[in-house]
């Protein structure tokens, strides 16, 4: 039995080329931070809940990296990419800085910030991957992480934008700005909820009516401001109690998670759902739970877009490997390979027209599936994230005054 | 009227037992089975095909699930099998002291402790791997172990033990043809128990495995929570085969009975 142990233990540490040295790769070309990489082994944290995501990442980009790099992809399906930052956070405190055990993660917003304040991140190596060349930092949207400074610490892998979505055989008209969908809710009692914060896509929607009570979102940029977020939020409060009688269940629960959203729209009880990623919509009909006539939209006053990013934590034993993951994730390919709907239609996170004609032909030879908005109609009204720190006042102001 | 009662029992407990599993099995072959429809749209293999497919990592996970219950409980073993001697054969000071330490990872919730563990086995540098998830799936496991070998034991009578060395067995002879046959349905119950509670560890193997030790728990929790009821039924139909089959293998042999049981507590 000891034997059989050690060799378990054996077997689970032989596989580590280490590469935990950050900054010996940053003084190398690109070339020997590939022959670096070579035989690696990258386990990639990241939300497992779609089977296509997943078929991708275990698919198209496990394949391509064992075939091109010898690099072996450990996908890790988590739940909530916060759990992983107190990981990697509690590693540090118990003094693991070169032998962590995440290598990569799908990150965004809060996450992203508790990691960058926290020292959790690798920085500064970005504009090594050859790929870099095709992302457009220049765009506010893309440097910015829900208005923290990306600062090289992580790579833009999609950008998304909020929409609605419908079932067009139950409401054939959805109402198109916040303002009438307040109307429709009061006018349709019951038919209506929206997952309590701090759920991710229940706090995108309060953001949504936040700055529809502020009058537009100028007041809201920048750094985060008491007196402007008093008013704005007492008003928000206010619009939030005056419709919660009209909500499901009358509002003595709102569901705590965007799945249950989605189960309640499924299943007829509610008649909206919505998502930060509206390909998740087409994804849905796709594996037969939501019905075919789905239907998506954006609002005409504008909805949230962000980027979402993967990050390699500062204590990754395999920073060379991770990094090649991450170049191949910007290439045209990879990129050209998601944003087709029957694998997950997500939208492009580089500069298009910076890419290859094959790749170019390809993206727009896609038709979005019928069931999501095209990414370049949202694009049209299209608000920007608001920082950080506002999310955290807004979603303790939800639950002390709307969610009590 | 006792027979008839018994079988109507017996039909009652069976499909007490396998009810709730049926909606499992519709659910895992339904493509669009929403609110109110009383039976799927359609049938489809899909939530299977991808269950079973090496991209999942359904069955990578099943091997490992099934190496980390096997691997703890022989390790649980090693130490229950002794432990539950000396306590159900023997009175001895701080006995009550020893039983209660051993139940105490039973009456502790998990959450209490799992985040002290994870550090220290950090510090070991067992975090994220295999045996460091055993380790810590021992802490639940052990308690049932010993207590089901100290019952064992209690009910063992060791004369008999005694008569074999007097007739010339060697200690080994006398452990595998008195001993072992003699506590063999309640070691079989224990191994049970045991490989169920490490089988079933979800927060444990979550917060020591740091994710790098992919359970079936673990994958179930992940595609439960993303609203995949096709898939996750799948998943949940074959997490619950290894229970089954042992049950059905060791069914027979836990209704023997050995003959240096006693149904009277040894002093």
């Amino acid at each position: 039995m000891l034997r059989s142990l050690a060799t378990l233990l054996l077997l689970s540490t032989a596989a580590l080329a280490d590469t935990a040295d950050g900054e010996a790769l940053k003084a190398m070309s690109w070339d020997q931070i590939v022959d670096k990489a070579r035989g690696g082994t990258v386990n990639w944290f990241m939300w497992g809940g779609s089977d296509t995501i997943n078929a991708y990442v275990s698919g198209y980009v496990a394949d391509r990296l064992r075939a091109d790099y010898g690099i072996t992809l450990n996908r890790v399906p988590i739940t909530d990419a916060a759990d992983i930052v107190n990981q990697v956070l509690s590693e540090k405190e118990a003094g693991v800085t070169d032998a962590g055990s995440v290598d990569l993660i799908w990150i965004n917003g809060e996450n992203f910030r508790s990691m960058k304040q926290a020292d959790l991140a690798f920085c500064g190596y970005t504009d090594l991957l050859p790929n870099d060349a095709l992302v457009n930092w220049d765009n506010p949207a893309i440097a910015n992480d829900f208005g923290v400074p990306v600062d090289g610490c992580e790579v833009p892998w999609n950008t998304v934008q909020f929409a609605f979505a419908h079932d067009s055989a139950v409401v054939t008209d959805p109402p198109r700005d916040i303002a009438s969908l307040l109307d429709w809710i009061k006018a349709n009692p019951g038919r209506f909820t929206y997952p309590a914060p701090p759920d991710f896509t229940g706090s995108a929607f309060l953001r949504h009516v936040l700055i529809h009570a502020a009058g537009g979102p100028d007041s809201l940029l920048g750094p985060f401001d008491q007196a402007t977020f008093d008013t704005t939020a007492a008003k928000t409060w206010a619009i939030l109690n005056e419709i919660e009688p009209f909500l499901w269940r009358e509002g003595a629960t709102y569901p705590t998670t965007v799945t249950q959203l989605n189960e309640l729209f499924a299943n007829g009880e509610v008649d909206f759902s919505f998502n930060y990623d509206p390909a998740q919509f087409g994804l849905a009909v796709q594996a037969g739970t939501w019905p075919e006539t789905t239907r998506s939209f954006g609002l005409t006053d504008g909805t949230i877009g962000n980027t979402n990013y993967t990050l390699i934590p500062f204590n990754s034993p395999n920073k060379a490997a991770a990094m090649v993951v991450q170049n191949l994730l910007l290439s045209g390919e990879a990129q050209l390979e998601k944003a087709k709907p029957e694998v997950w239609g997500a939208a492009p996170a580089i500069e298009v027209a910076r890419t290859g004609p094959e790749v170019q032909d390809g993206l727009a030879a896609i038709k979005t599936h019928p069931s999501v908005v095209p990414a370049a109609d949202l694009a049209k009204a299209a608000l920007p994230e608001l920082q950080a720190d506002w999310l955290t006042a807004i979603e303790k102001g939800w639950a002390e005054n709307v969610g009590n | 009227m006792r027979p008839s009662l018994r079988t109507l029992a017996g039909l009652a407990l069976a499909g007490f037992l396998v009810l709730p599993l049926l909606p499992l099995v519709a659910w895992s072959v339904a493509r669009g089975w929403r609110f109110p429809a009383l039976m799927p749209d359609q049938v489809s293999a899909q939530a299977w095909t991808f269950a079973l497919s090496s991209q999942a990592g359904v069955l990578a996970s099943f091997a490992t699930t099934t190496l980390i219950a096997t691997a703890t409980t022989l390790l649980a073993l090693l130490v229950g099998l002794p432990a539950g001697r000396a306590l159900g054969l023997y009175r001895f000071r701080g006995r009550g002291l020893v039983l209660l330490l051993l139940l105490a990872p039973a009456l502790l919730p998990g959450i209490a402790v799992v985040f002290g563990l994870h550090g220290i086995l950090l510090r070991l540098g067992l975090a994220g791997t295999m045996p460091g998830v055993i380790l810590a799936h021992l802490i639940p496991v052990l308690p049932y172990m010993t207590l089901v070998m100290t019952a064992v034991f209690a009910r063992f009578d060791p004369a008999f033990e005694q008569q074999a060395r007097s007739l010339g067995a060697t200690p080994l002879q006398t452990f595998r043809s008195v001993t072992l046959p003699a506590i063999m349905p309640g070691l079989m119950i224990a191994c049970l128990f045991a490989f169920l509670v490490s089988w079933s560890q979800y927060l444990l193997t979550l917060a020591v495995g740091a994710g790098r030790v992919q359970t079936l728990p673990l994958l179930l929790f992940s595609f439960a929570s993303a609203g995949r009821n096709d898939i996750t039924a799948a998943i949940a139909l074959l997490y619950i085969l290894p229970g089954l089959l042992i049950l059905a293998v060791t069914a027979r042999r836990i209704t023997g009975r050995g003959a240096a049981l006693t149904e009277r507590l040894h002093p």
